[in-house]
């Protein structure tokens, strides 16, 4: 693979790992709030599974960036200010309810279900490897995630009403997962990556499906906000300063 | 007060297929499909897992060795039309909850009498039957994503952090 392509493979596979980190993170905000223990425990196994998928795509950046693979992806994690980060706005939302979380989760994985089938054979085995590596997990993710959206968007009128109003808010966001990554093109031209807009069209399908089965109302035609992955919202902000304040504390410290 | 707990459901877990499934431990859920769920992430910690079985708490019917022998199984008059039952037992003190076969029968009471005398002369100390239909299974092709070994997923040990290593230099070093 020349070094154009290289460096281009990088920066999209940072912003899926951006995208898995930042996710893992606000999951990992219900450790010991979820509603119940048993889906406490289940949760907080999603949120590490998401950490550690997140683990994998920044050691191939290292690895694609001629990098250190156990020190660079803590330097990505740790010590990249905020309009460094390419994750989607979706996931740097604050937790909100649980209807708010089960949906975005089930939003994430349909998602990212759909882009790792097709990164599943992927010219580049490390990234094909990697990819059928996560769609094992994202499997189960989605089987878990399924159950809670149709339970709580079929359930009492409350819980309906709570989805409804968390698929309203987050249904626009979603649709910034498959806007065209930047790099992506070049990728795409050499057949080392899927066009976004290919996976979109089938992502949307397949999720709205899903959800019209399930009762809720897909929110009608709302112009997508077009800014990329390097735009945030106000939310990413205060989560970095909590997640990198003891890396900044000692920038220099060794475990 | 009122019980906002959702049902519980017992989980008995299958670590390689040539071996019985055994009881694991109970979670709560509110329908089986969640129970399964459930017990995967209470229950399937470790790499060994081929196969999960949950059942409503309250559809099993359970005899200890003291009812078995003290004749409490005897008094049944119920009789409806013969179904098959699971038949759990604990045949020594330390043992775990094990999947020992089926028997017929027509009522619940009589499902434990019958699952009494498989068990032959020995008494077991605690048995369980459920009636095949309440039990639900993990699917045979949903194994892979469900009990993918977590072999493979070092980050989820604390010893990947190596946070005890470093935190024994620390004292080390702060002279403790």
């Amino acid at each position: 693979m020349n070094p154009g392509l290289r460096a281009s493979l990088a920066d999209v596979l940072l912003a899926l790992a951006d995208d898995e980190l930042i996710l893992a993170h606000r999951d990992s905000e219900w450790t010991g709030h979820a509603p119940i223990l048993e889906e406490d425990i289940a949760f907080a196994n999603i949120a590490l599974d998401e950490l550690g998928h997140a683990g994998l795509w920044y050691r191939l950046v290292a690895d694609l960036r001629g990098e250190d693979a156990e020190r660079y992806p803590d330097r990505l994690v740790f010590h990249r200010p905020a309009g460094a980060f390419r994750n989607v706005r979706l996931v740097e939302q604050p937790k909100g309810d649980w209807a708010f979380t089960v949906l975005r989760q089930f939003l994430f994985d349909s998602a990212e279900q759909v882009r790792l089938k097709a990164l599943a054979d992927h010219p580049q085995a490390s990234v094909a490897h990697t990819a059928a590596k996560i769609l094992t997990e994202e499997r189960y993710h989605l089987r878990h995630l399924q159950a809670w959206v149709t339970r709580l968007a079929l359930g009492t009128p409350e819980s309906g009403r709570r989805m409804q109003a968390a698929l309203d808010q987050l249904w626009p966001l979603a649709r910034q997962l498959f806007q065209p990554l930047s790099g992506e093109a070049i990728l795409v031209e050499a057949g080392a990556w899927p066009a976004s807009s290919a996976l979109a069209t089938q992502w949307q399908a397949a999720a709205m499906d899903f959800l019209i089965e399930c009762g809720l109302t897909i929110p009608g035609q709302i112009l997508p906000d077009e800014s990329g992955r390097q735009i945030h919202s106000a939310h990413l902000e205060p989560l970095l300063s909590e997640m990198q304040s003891v890396a900044r504390l000692e920038p220099q410290g060794e475990w | 007060m009122s019980d906002t707990q959702w049902p519980r459901y017992e989980v008995f877990q299958q670590e390689t297929p040539d071996r019985p499934h055994r009881h694991a431990g109970s979670v709560h859920a509110p329908d089986a499909e969640i129970a399964l769920l459930n017990g995967r992430d209470v229950f399937v910690r470790r790499p060994e897992c081929s196969s999960l079985w949950v059942a409503p708490a309250g559809a099993i019917s359970r005899a200890t060795a003291e009812e078995i022998t003290g004749g409490a199984l005897e008094m049944d008059s119920t009789t409806g039309e013969a179904v098959d039952y699971l038949v759990f037992a604990k045949l020594d003190a330390r043992g775990m909850l094990t999947h020992l076969g089926q028997v017929r029968a027509t009522s619940k009471v009589q499902a434990l009498q019958e699952a009494a005398r498989a068990c032959g002369p020995q008494t077991p100390f605690v048995l369980w039957v459920v009636p095949a239909a309440q039990l639900t299974r993990s699917e045979p092709d949903q194994a892979e994503p469900l009990f993918a070994p977590a072999l493979d997923k070092p980050y989820r040990d604390q010893a990947f952090y190596h946070i005890q290593t470093a935190l024994r230099r620390l004292r080390q070093e702060a002279g403790d």
